[in-house]
Parts: C-alpha cells; sequence; structure tokens
C-alpha cells in the first residue's frame, strides 16, 4: 500500500494540476486531469521505469442527458505493482477534439480510432485516421454510441472502398485473404504485402462481424443483460458473462457468497480448459499433425459434454447471474468433474510427449511468428500471447477475483514468444487448470450460491470489473442510466489489444506459415468486432 | 512410433460416444428434401459466418471430430463456395458481411442449398434490431433448412443433415 500511495505522490508531484478523487482510493488511483496535459501524463506514466504504466482500456462516454459533456477514461496498469491508474477528462459539449496520446502510446491507436467512430470525436495529432468499425460503405455521420442515434436506426449506403497502406516496387505484390475464409472461421481480411515468400507487410481490415453489441447493452436492464454478455464471444461465455455480472454487482455494492464464488472460478476453469484443449490440437493440425487434432478434439468434446451434463450447456450459457450463480453442483457432480479431469489429465500427458517427441512439427513451431518482448509491451498484448513473449501477468494472481484470492495460481511464462512458447503456455496452464479445479473441489464452502440484486443503484455510478479468461483480460466498464438501465457498457475483449500485434509477429514470415501463427494467437472476432 | 500406435489402440474407438439428441422433430420441408436429392450420398458445405458469436462455428467444428466424425455420412467441408453444394450461414447478417454474403450466394454453384443455422441466422436472436444488423439470413438469402438453437448441438446439426438428405437421421439407441 506504502508503494502504490508514492506512485500517487510521484504523479500528484509532477504533476500539481491534477485533482485526485479520492472515491476510488481502494480500487484505483482515479485522476482527473485536463485534455491539454493528456499527452503528457500519459507518456510519463508509460516511460518512467518506476511505474511502467500499460495501457489497459481507453474508453469514452457520451453523458447526455446527465451532463452535456463527453467523458475520456484512460486505464494503466503499474505494471512493478499491478495497480491501476485511470485519468479521466471531460470535453465539453460542443468540443470534438482531443489530443492524441497514440504517437507516444501505440497500443492507443485502435481505441482512439474506435472513438472516432463511435462518438465522432477527433483524436488530434492520430497517425492513422481511417475508419476502423464503421466500413467506408457506413454514411457520413453515423456516431453510433452518441446518445442522438437510435438503436435500431437502418442505416443507408454510401460508395466508398477501403484504402490500404500499399508497398510498392520490383516484385512486390498484395495477397488479399478474407474476409470469408476456407476452415470454418469468424470473418476478417489480411491483405499481406509480400516479395517472394516472406511477407514485408500485413494490415489487418476487421470488423466484419461488428453487430452494436455497446449499443445493444444500453437498451438492457443492469440485471437482464447477462444474456447479451454470454454472446459477445461465444466460446468465452463464462469470462464475459463473470466480468459483466462482476461490473453490476460492485455498482450494486452486492457481496457474492463465497460458494457462489468458488462455483465461478471452476466454470471459468472448465471454460479455459476445452478451449486450451481445441487450441493446442489446432496449432499442430495447421501444421499437416493431424493426430494430435483428433486426440484433442475428442478430449475438448469430453468437457463440453462434462459441461452439458452439469450445466445443460455445452457452452456453459446460464450460469453466472448477478449475485453469484444460478446452479449450484451437488457433491456427485464434483465428483464426477474430478473423474473425468483425472481421466483427461492423463490421456493428455500421454499426448503431450508424443508431440514434443516429434522433432519435424517442434521444427516448424520454433522461431516461428516471434512476438518480441519489446514489441508485445508496446502493443499492451495481454493474456497467452504476452505470457509467451514474457510479460508475467494474470490478473488471477494479480487482481484476485472470485475465488482466487483463495487460490494461488502458477504463472506460466515463456521468453521466446513464437509459436512454441504460445502452445507451451497453452499445455502448462492445461495442467494448472487441472490441478486448481481440483483444489477448488477440496476447498468447495458450503451455503449460498447466490445473492437477490437491489435494484438500488446511483444514475450515473460505474464499476470496472476484471476477468482473466481463457484469452486474456476481459474488462467491463458498466455505468448505471436511470431506474436500473445502463447507460454504457465499455466491453475489452483480450482480442481487441491482441489483434494489432499480429501484424507484427508475421513479419519476415511465410506466408504459408501464417495460418499457424494466427492459430497460435487464437483471437476472436466476435468479441473484437462487438 | 509405438508410443503412437499404443494411444491409438488404448483410446479406440470413440465415434458414436455422445448423447441423443434430445428432439427427433424432421426441420425439412418436403421442397427442401426434393432439392437435396442430388446430394443424397455426398454433400460438400461451406461455411459463411455473418456475424456470429462463434459458437454456431464452434459447434460445426465440433462436427469434424473423430466423436461425431461427419464424413462418414457423406459430408465435407469445402474450403471454397464454387466447390459447395450447400452454404451453412451462422449469424445475424451485419451490415458489414451484408454484401459479402450475397456475393458468396452468387459464386456458389446452382443446384444449392442454403441452410440458416442457430437462432441468430434465422431471427437475429439477442441482436434482434441493432442498427448494424440486417438480418435475418432469409432478408437477403433464399432460405431451405434452418436448424434452430443457441447454438444447436453438433448432434442436432448432424441429424437435420441428414433428416435433409432423407438419410435415416442418427439417434443413439
Amino acid at each position: 500500500m506504502a508503494e502504490t500511495r508514492s506512485c500517487d505522490e510521484e504523479l500528484k508531484a509532477a504533476f500539481p494540476s491534477i485533482v485526485q478523487d479520492d472515491a476510488a482510493q481502494e480500487e484505483f488511483s482515479h485522476f482527473l486531469v485536463s485534455k491539454d496535459l493528456l499527452p503528457a501524463i500519459t507518456r510519463y506514466l508509460h516511460t518512467q521505469p518506476g511505474l511502467q504504466g500499460r495501457l489497459t482500456v481507453l474508453w469514452a462516454v457520451d453523458n447526455r442527458p446527465i451532463h452535456d459533456t463527453h467523458g475520456l477514461h484512460y486505464l494503466f496498469t503499474l505494471e512493478p505493482s499491478h495497480r491501476w491508474v485511470l485519468l479521466s477528462t471531460e470535453l465539453a459539449g460542443g468540443d470534438r477534439f482531443f489530443p492524441s496520446i497514440t504517437p507516444h502510446i501505440h497500443a492507443a491507436q485502435w481505441y482512439e480510432r474506435e472513438i472516432r467512430d463511435m462518438f465522432g470525436l477527433i483524436p488530434q495529432g492520430h497517425p492513422d485516421l481511417r475508419r476502423l468499425i464503421r466500413h467506408e460503405h457506413w454514411p457520413k455521420g453515423t456516431h453510433p454510441l452518441k446518445k442522438d442515434f437510435s438503436w435500431d436506426r437502418v442505416l443507408g449506403r454510401q460508395q466508398g472502398e477501403h484504402r490500404f497502406r500499399r508497398i510498392e516496387g520490383e516484385g512486390v505484390f498484395e495477397v488479399p485473404v478474407g474476409p470469408i475464409h476456407a476452415g470454418i472461421i469468424e470473418p476478417g481480411h489480411f491483405r499481406f504485402s509480400v516479395a517472394g515468400e516472406p511477407i514485408m507487410e500485413l494490415e489487418l481490415h476487421h470488423f466484419w462481424k461488428h453487430r452494436g453489441v455497446e449499443k445493444l447493452f444500453e437498451q438492457q436492464a443492469l440485471t437482464a443483460a447477462v444474456p447479451l454478455a454470454e454472446r459477445v464471444s461465444g466460446d468465452t461465455t463464462i469470462g464475459h458473462s463473470l466480468a459483466y455480472c462482476q461490473a453490476v454487482e460492485s455498482l450494486m455494492h452486492l457481496e457474492v457468497p463465497r460458494r457462489g464464488r468458488y462455483l465461478r472460478s471452476l466454470f471459468l476453469e472448465l471454460e479455459r480448459l476445452h478451449n486450451h484443449l481445441g487450441d493446442v490440437g489446432a496449432i499442430c493440425n495447421d501444421t499437416a499433425y493431424a493426430l494430435p487434432h483428433a486426440h484433442c478434439g475428442r478430449m475438448k468434446e469430453q468437457i463440453m459434454q462434462l459441461n452439458d451434463r452439469l450445466t445443460g450447456s455445452r457452452f456453459l450459457r446460464g450460469v453466472n447471474r448477478v449475485g453469484g450463480v444460478a446452479m449450484d453442483l451437488t457433491a456427485v457432480q464434483l465428483a464426477e468433474i474430478g473423474d473425468e479431469l483425472d481421466r483427461i489429465e492423463k490421456d493428455f500427458s500421454e499426448l503431450e510427449s508424443i508431440i514434443a517427441s516429434n522433432a519435424s512439427l517442434i521444427d516448424r513451431l520454433e522461431t516461428t511468428g516471434v512476438l518480441t518482448k519489446r514489441t508485445a509491451r508496446d502493443h499492451a498484448v495481454v493474456g497467452v500471447v504476452g505470457r509467451a513473449s514474457g510479460l508475467d501477468q494474470d490478473l488471477r494472481r494479480d487482481r484476485p477475483f472470485a475465488a482466487y484470492d483463495e487460490l494461488p495460481v502458477n504463472v506460466v511464462t515463456y521468453r521466446y514468444g513464437d509459436v512454441r512458447a504460445r502452445m507451451r503456455v497453452r499445455m502448462d496452464e492445461i495442467h494448472e487448470s487441472m490441478r486448481l479445479v481440483g483444489e477448488i473441489r477440496l476447498k468447495m464452502p458450503q451455503g449460498p450460491i447466490a445473492v437477490k440484486p437491489s435494484h438500488r443503484t446511483q444514475t450515473g455510478d460505474w464499476a470496472l470489473s476484471a476477468v482473466e479468461g481463457w484469452r486474456g483480460e476481459i474488462l467491463y466498464m458498466v455505468m448505471a442510466g436511470e431506474n436500473g438501465t445502463i447507460h454504457r457498457c465499455k466491453v475489452r475483449d483480450p482480442s481487441f489489444a491482441n489483434w494489432p500485434a499480429i501484424q507484427q509477429a508475421v513479419l519476415g514470415n511465410i506466408i504459408p506459415d501464417f495460418p499457424l501463427i494466427n492459430k497460435s494467437f487464437s483471437l476472436s472476432y466476435a468479441g473484437n468486432d462487438l | 512410433m509405438f508410443r503412437i500406435l499404443k494411444k491409438s489402440l488404448k483410446t479406440g474407438i470413440v465415434t458414436g460416444q455422445h448423447p441423443a439428441a434430445a428432439s427427433t422433430v424432421d426441420a425439412s420441408t418436403p421442397a427442401a428434401k426434393d432439392k437435396a436429392k442430388p446430394f443424397r450420398s455426398s454433400l460438400a458445405f461451406r461455411a459463411v459466418d455473418t456475424g456470429s458469436c462463434n459458437a454456431c462455428e464452434m459447434e460445426m467444428n465440433a462436427l469434424a471430430n473423430p466423436v461425431y466424425d461427419i464424413e462418414r455420412f457423406g459430408i465435407h467441408i469445402a474450403a471454397s463456395p464454387r466447390h459447395a453444394d450447400a452454404l451453412v450461414v451462422t449469424g445475424p447478417v451485419t451490415v458489414n458481411m451484408e454484401q459479402a454474403l450475397k456475393d458468396v450466394y452468387e459464386q456458389t454453384p446452382d443446384p444449392k442449398i442454403v441452410i440458416a443455422l442457430g437462432d441468430c441466422a434465422i431471427n437475429c436472436g439477442v441482436f434482434k434490431g441493432s442498427y448494424a444488423v440486417t438480418g435475418p439470413v432469409e432478408r437477403h438469402i433464399p432460405v431451405d433448412l434452418r436448424i434452430p438453437g443457441c447454438p444447436p448441438r453438433p448432434v442436432t446439426i448432424l441429424n437435420a443433415l441428414q433428416e435433409l438428405r432423407e438419410g435415416t437421421g442418427f439417434h443413439k439407441d
């Protein structure tokens, strides 16, 4: 605590004009700053050796009808202490401009373009102001998250085409891929510039799946939006619904009973298991090594069938609700989980030794798609991808939620940042999750699993919540509107932070290795596009 | 080598080790069945995601795992719409994907079947009404078969495809 205080003092000493908001002291430090100071103070947070601020999420709020202002909020995680520092600034009614921090904090690039698309606020000094979410055929002046934009408006179409970055020169040609891909994968467009085999440049053109999720949240009551959160990214049902529920619970000042928190951790680990198993198999399959894919597919299926038997949903839908969990597990079911996972762990260990002894596979994975620690940090990469590049971060340990304050997690990190490191992180996390599930079963307390949600929330109150899903950190910011509605819900899937980094990881690799690198990142399009 | 063989022998055959489908309602209309006649012994489908949450895709991928092993029924996943007999469309058709869906439909050779998979493709599901959604699928292209569910279980998809082709369906005893 003394250390965190000193961070606050240091910041205040460097920038005397900032105002600390003491209300949020416990969870994080909150400072109100003027917009002109933003570039200087964010740069200080990011580059000062003792602070090493990582831009965690950046969001805007249209405060109408409460105030005629736009709020901009910059959340930083200080790497040494894992403490959150939130900087907030307000733009008065007619003010559409704010200074861009992208020139010195690379990780802000997509957030600022997103704010420009969704709110019509212009980040001055941003090096790339092309549209991001609104593809070029969207009519001018459509900014969906503004309060005067109706959620069910029918959009027209205008002429327009995306301008890709061009690399020109003798023998350079472009390879367009997508939006519809060869496998059963989500849509996204990749534009490669190559000279011969090696990739000189990759540009992503995403947001094909933009469904207006954040606007849809604003049409819901606080307690009723869990099914929508479950469908932000279907493979992360528990991660997203848990992050959403936690945010609403802290708005309503609810304390989830201990058994409810343990069950949440249990389901989160089950979700991690089936996704990691699928990814390990799919990485092998992308090198045309089909055997582990078949075995992993089988084990993944066993866990999904287990999910189905436990909760009636293969994706664990309907498990989380505001105040706790909706279904309890009996002692018999807990024993069943134990037996099943013991069997799968043994099964998987045998497969691991088969995979590890295949020299041609390892040769293909090593030094492929290297994401260096430096690049990973500059892009504020999170989750599995970050840990494979040596970033020692895991919210289960750093900011314990659910039952993780009583369940110490061994965080797996590798240094090399190649495809093999990302696969190894997943393999080790499979074992760690199995161990955690075992510990949860042993420690599972008795008692109620949920509390009743209260309906008293203060208009304009907001809460942040973070969950380490299987991909990485999922962040939700929920702001209450009038009568228990949602004024604003900011969703940050780990994919949004990690996608730009893939553009760096593929450089110098050959195009046939791209699917492999992409699979080792295993990012969501739905969670990214929202 | 021996390790691999031992593993395969120990694992044995897992195909069919899944619970039976909850409902056995035949969703295919006679017209759709008629259209599916040429594909009775072999059907190549192309998956098109127009904005789903990825759960439907995961269940389609599960169809290819050893437990469901969809290829034993002569059903393949084609890499290009030009090689496909059927389009399996998921998601509520976002504004950004609308044109791509129409293009894919054009590029698929006739005769072709369109299957709307999951609640989103059938009625936009939880995304209904959003400014960014222009669906459902049948607003843009004709749909022959609807497989409801959020997401439908792999066995449900398998059954629906089998019934469409007037196969026996796959019900475990």
